[in-house]
């Protein structure tokens, strides 16, 4: 599975970070090292010790760096002048939170480093669109569904019954689920007329705004086009065991 | 004199260290004005450590001394003048090469490695408010000094010097990289502490070479 090095300022900060994104995730987790603080508790990031966590990481073919600003990303990027394999090692351009959450959810549904990326490209594109939907014509859009030769399609309509509709958590259900079957997923905000995006993409689907009472509509279309939507209806209808 | 001796080399890094902490208080005073008040304290604390792991390994020549310097910068300092500063040093050190002794063209050209090191780590250019500003004028003071037949005492006085005017230069300019470019058009009318402290490393690296 692809690994993580998270790179902080702070060591607090790194661990509530991990925290919030392994929430997301709890029966399996990606590999994530933390590379945070100075060595007597203070701020401050260490290039040895970035390099240190990366190598730690053996196992994974891949590992993806976050970070949050200054130092970090110059440590990060020295570090990788010390590591043992830095072919494999990718520094993430996202919001350091936002790059987290999303990326661990996609590795955790076993995506590849290219799924990954595109994800983490996006990152702070998916919060501007958000900020700025309504007001602005010229944000940038979510990422487009793909498009797949049409072999089988399926759909369904409902209405997102659970507390506080499609937040963090549910979403990244939604995409670790719908990650299970070969097909393309893509959901839309029928009501806000918001969509559709790839539902293999956490970020796209919080951007979507889905609140509770909101409908959605999600198609699917490949090999196991049915089960797809067979099992995201069930999640929704169910509210994703919260409501 | 001719050339740098391995003492002298020696003496110019742990003058260094003297000289930051003595001004501790006015680099952080600096950088509290304009970035996170942090770089006399990260300095002192990663000189202090380069000073004691120096004496514990004694380098056993000027790239076995420049990495030590370099990666134990890189591994105290905390802030983003480790991975700048670590760079500069490893660079220098890996220009020089396993020698114990650099005379003035041999020194400017790793000096112009560890600078160019800067520059690529850092993304910075001229102009940007940063250590490079003092840093680059010093070399380019060195490597003419040289080129005018100056012997290694007056290229490394010039370059001090140009360091010193590189620094002053600097208060005026509008931060473009670092904590200190988050204030845009308010960084302007204040001394940049990196600059600052880069300004100390030549006035070191010149008393160093005039006193042995």
């Amino acid at each position: 599975m692809i690994g993580f090095v998270v790179v902080s300022h702070s060591r607090p900060l790194a661990e509530a970070a991990v925290a919030l994104a392994t929430q997301m995730v709890a029966e399996g987790p990606p590999p994530i090292e933390i590379a945070a603080g100075s060595a007597d508790g203070g701020f401050g990031t260490d290039a040895a010790a970035i390099a240190a966590a990366i190598d730690r990481l053996d196992a994974s073919e891949d590992v993806v760096v976050l970070m949050d600003l200054g130092s970090a990303v110059l440590s990060a990027e020295m570090a990788l002048e010390f590591v043992e394999r830095p072919d494999r090692v990718h520094l993430s351009p996202a919001p350091f939170v936002e790059g987290l959450v999303a990326a661990v959810v996609l590795a955790a549904t076993g995506a590849d480093w290219a799924s990954i990326r595109t994800e983490l490209g996006g990152a702070y594109a998916q919060k501007a669109h958000h900020l700025e939907a309504g007001s602005d014509e010229s944000a940038p859009t979510p990422p487009a569904p793909e498009r797949a030769p049409a072999d089988d399609e399926a759909s369904f309509e409902a209405v997102v019954i659970n507390p506080s509709g499609l937040h963090a958590r549910p979403a990244a259900t939604f995409v670790k689920t719908a990650a299970r079957f070969d097909a393309l997923v893509e959901i839309e905000n029928v009501d806000a007329g918001s969509g559709p995006v790839s539902a293999a993409s956490l970020l796209a689907l919080i951007a979507l705004g889905i609140g509770r009472g909101a409908r959605v509509r999600v198609r699917a279309r490949g090999r196991e086009a049915q089960p797809a939507i067979d099992a995201l209806r069930a999640l929704v209808e169910d509210g994703f065991g919260e409501a | 004199m001719t050339a740098a001796t391995l003492e002298t080399l020696t003496a110019w890094i742990s003058g260094f260290r003297d000289q930051i902490v003595q001004h501790q208080a006015e680099l952080t005073e600096l950088d509290s004005v304009i970035g996170d008040a942090d770089h006399g304290s990260n300095m002192a604390r990663g000189m202090e450590a380069v000073v004691g792991a120096v004496k514990a390994t004694p380098p056993a020549d000027a790239a076995a001394l420049f990495k030590t310097v370099g990666m134990t910068l890189v591994s105290t300092v905390g802030g983003a003048s480790g991975p700048l500063y670590g760079t500069f040093f490893l660079r220098l050190g890996g220009a020089a090469g396993a020698t114990s002794e650099l005379d003035a063209a041999a020194l400017g050209a790793a000096l112009r490695a560890g600078a160019e090191g800067v520059r690529t780590r850092g993304k910075a250019e001229p102009g940007d408010k940063t250590m490079l500003d003092a840093m680059l004028p010093a070399v380019d003071a060195w490597e003419t000094a040289v080129a005018a037949g100056s012997d290694l005492a007056a290229a490394a006085s010039a370059a001090a010097d140009a360091a010193d005017a590189g620094r002053d230069a600097t208060i005026p300019l509008v931060a473009r990289k670092g904590r200190a470019s988050y204030l845009g058009e308010r960084s302007a009318g204040h001394q940049d502490p990196g600059a600052t402290s880069t300004a100390l490393l030549f006035t070191t690296l010149r008393d160093a070479v005039t006193a042995a």
